[in-house]
């Protein structure tokens, strides 16, 4: 938490450095294909299905924050091992974060997240703390860029007796901006892949993002 | 009796102090001998000076005046055949040489005359080194002959083949023979070694003989004008969009992609992914290839309009130094340089 600590202060600090500006919301909605595999050494399964989601974010003075839920239907796409076949479950995850731009192409955020695999008879819960990082890089200024973000959970919980390990990910598309407008459209591909504790396996989630997105001055 | 013996006795002396004196001071000794009335004693002067040779020999004005003195003294002698060979050897050295008429009495000017007149010389007389301008300026050789002479001059390169025929016809006493550096084609000869042939004709063998000169023609390149400095920035303000980032698009399209393929081994544990990366990373790169494209350069009409007057005076500039230029080549110069003269070969 003491790493945390100080990477939303440093984060903050170096965001809320530029002038006074006037605050801007930004609102995002996702449709997605997702993958899910599931590792857990005495069975594994994938899952896939659609999604959907969104974010809203609002800039002040430098500063940057936000939330985003998704949620999305995942069916078992394949499954081995001594467990059988996977059930269908429903992926639920919300996010909170605040940071900043620290650069004009780079964006710095960090936040709680938690994440739910619900079944009919159980839920698995993830809760992790987060810092994202994301680089900007223009294609034609004002219509065309790419962006590549990366994450990793600073600290993690799951309710698994393995529990926890690390969490990291990154995600990294094309967004396109139509001339004079101020909605934008964006392809993205994500991998986002969590370590369960001790000899425990991992859970990896994948997801191709279409998404379309306003800007509010 | 008297004048005898001290003309022997000055003989004598001037044979046994010859080696040590030189062609002139024999030129001089003979002179004032004959300016005494010293026949004998000048004739033997007169004669050593002109057997000198090199480095020692009489310079070819001297070498007349020797030829002159010994004449007079050898038709005052009585001896008028020894001093009709004098005069056909000074004719022949230079015919438009004359003898002095205050210095030599009529008897020796007249017979130099009729020596001059009966004698058939033709020589020809070159400036070492010539530099013209082809058609405005004239390299000139000069035909000196004794008497009428029909003569021919042509230019000829060094292996025979004919350039000009410069000049056909008689000459008198002496012709200035021009030619204004073009072959009869109207063109500039090329670099090297030509032949100026003088021929009298009718050949006959009792009359001059053919003689040429050897002449090195080498065009001089005219002095022409450097081309003005192209107007470049920042003078001129950019014309085109630059380059870069085209090149950044496309580059910045190819990481985006790579780092989408590569996103399943950098964060999965297995690097296990399906394929549907594959799209997105097509997308990006699409996307690069459309930044590419849109970012080629192109013309800046606002930067092309305001530098128009710029690249006007530059052109003009450039015209009237293509003008002059034109003008200097128009009027190549030549270099001849001039061999001595020699004797020709008879025509067949």
């Amino acid at each position: 938490m003491r790493t945390l600590a100080a990477t939303c202060a440093l984060m903050l600090a170096a965001a809320a450095a530029p002038a006074q500006r006037r605050p801007s919301i930004g609102l995002r909605a996702d449709a997605f294909m997702m993958w899910v595999h599931s590792d857990t050494g005495a069975s594994r399964a994938s899952l896939r299905g659609p999604g959907f989601g969104g974010e809203g974010r609002i800039a002040v003075n430098g500063l940057l924050f936000g939330l985003g839920l998704l949620e999305g239907q995942l069916t078992p796409a394949g499954a081995s091992g001594a467990g059988g076949a996977a059930p269908q479950l429903d992926l639920v995850q919300a996010t909170v974060f605040v940071g900043g731009r620290v650069l004009p192409w780079l964006e710095m955020t960090a936040g709680p997240v938690v994440r739910a695999y619900v079944t009919d008879s159980t839920t698995e819960r993830w809760v992790f703390w987060q810092a994202r990082a994301r680089v900007d890089a223009p294609i034609v200024v004002g219509k065309l860029g790419t962006y590549l973000e990366v994450w990793r959970a600073l600290a993690s919980q799951v309710n698994l007796p393995t529990g926890a390990g690390r969490i990291q990910g990154g995600e990294a598309g094309v967004l396109f901006q139509p001339p004079q407008q101020r909605a934008w459209l964006r392809l993205s591909y994500r991998m986002d892949d969590a370590l369960l504790g001790g000899p425990g396996g991992n859970e990896t989630m994948e997801a191709i993002t279409l998404s379309g997105g306003i800007a509010i001055p | 009796m008297s004048r005898a013996l001290t003309a022997l006795a000055l003989l004598v002396a001037a044979t046994v102090r010859l080696p040590a004196q030189s062609a002139n001071d024999l030129l001089q000794q003979g002179v004032r001998a004959y300016q005494k009335l010293e026949y004998d004693a000048a004739v033997a002067l007169l004669r050593e000076s002109l057997l000198r040779r090199e480095p020692s020999a009489l310079p070819d004005s001297q070498r007349a005046r020797a030829l002159s003195y010994l004449a007079a003294t050898e038709l005052f002698q009585q001896q008028r055949d020894s001093a009709a060979a004098a005069f056909r050897a000074l004719v022949r050295l230079d015919p438009r040489y004359r003898p002095d008429e205050l210095i030599f009495p009529p008897q020796v000017t007249n017979l130099y005359d009729e020596v001059r007149r009966s004698t058939k010389v033709l020589s020809v007389q070159v400036p070492p080194v010539t530099e013209l301008h082809a058609r405005i300026e004239w390299f000139t050789a000069r035909l000196v002959t004794t008497s009428v002479q029909s003569v021919t001059a042509t230019l000829a390169r060094d292996d025979g083949t004919p350039v000009r025929t410069l000049y056909d016809g008689p000459v008198a006493d002496s012709l200035a023979v021009k030619w204004d550096g073009l072959t009869a084609a109207g063109s500039l000869p090329d670099d090297g070694r030509y032949v100026l042939h003088v021929a009298p004709h009718p050949a006959l063998d009792d009359g001059p003989r053919p003689l040429q000169v050897t002449l090195d023609i080498t065009q001089v390149p005219p002095d022409t004008l450097p081309w003005p400095a192209p107007p470049t920035s920042p003078t001129l303000l950019p014309e085109r969009t630059s380059a870069s980032p085209a090149l950044g698009s496309l580059a910045t399209g190819a990481v985006a992609a790579g780092a989408v393929v590569a996103l399943p081994s950098l964060f999965g544990r297995s690097g296990e992914a399906t394929g549907a990366r594959f799209a997105v990373a097509a997308a990006v790169s699409i996307a690069g290839l459309v930044g590419f494209f849109a970012h080629q350069p192109r013309p800046i009409e606002a930067n092309i309009r305001a530098n128009a007057p710029a690249r006007a005076e530059w052109q003009r500039r450039v015209d009237a130094v293509k003008t002059e230029n034109a003008k200097r080549r128009g009027s190549a110069r030549l270099l001849i340089r001039a061999g001595p003269v020699t004797v020709a070969e008879r025509a067949p």
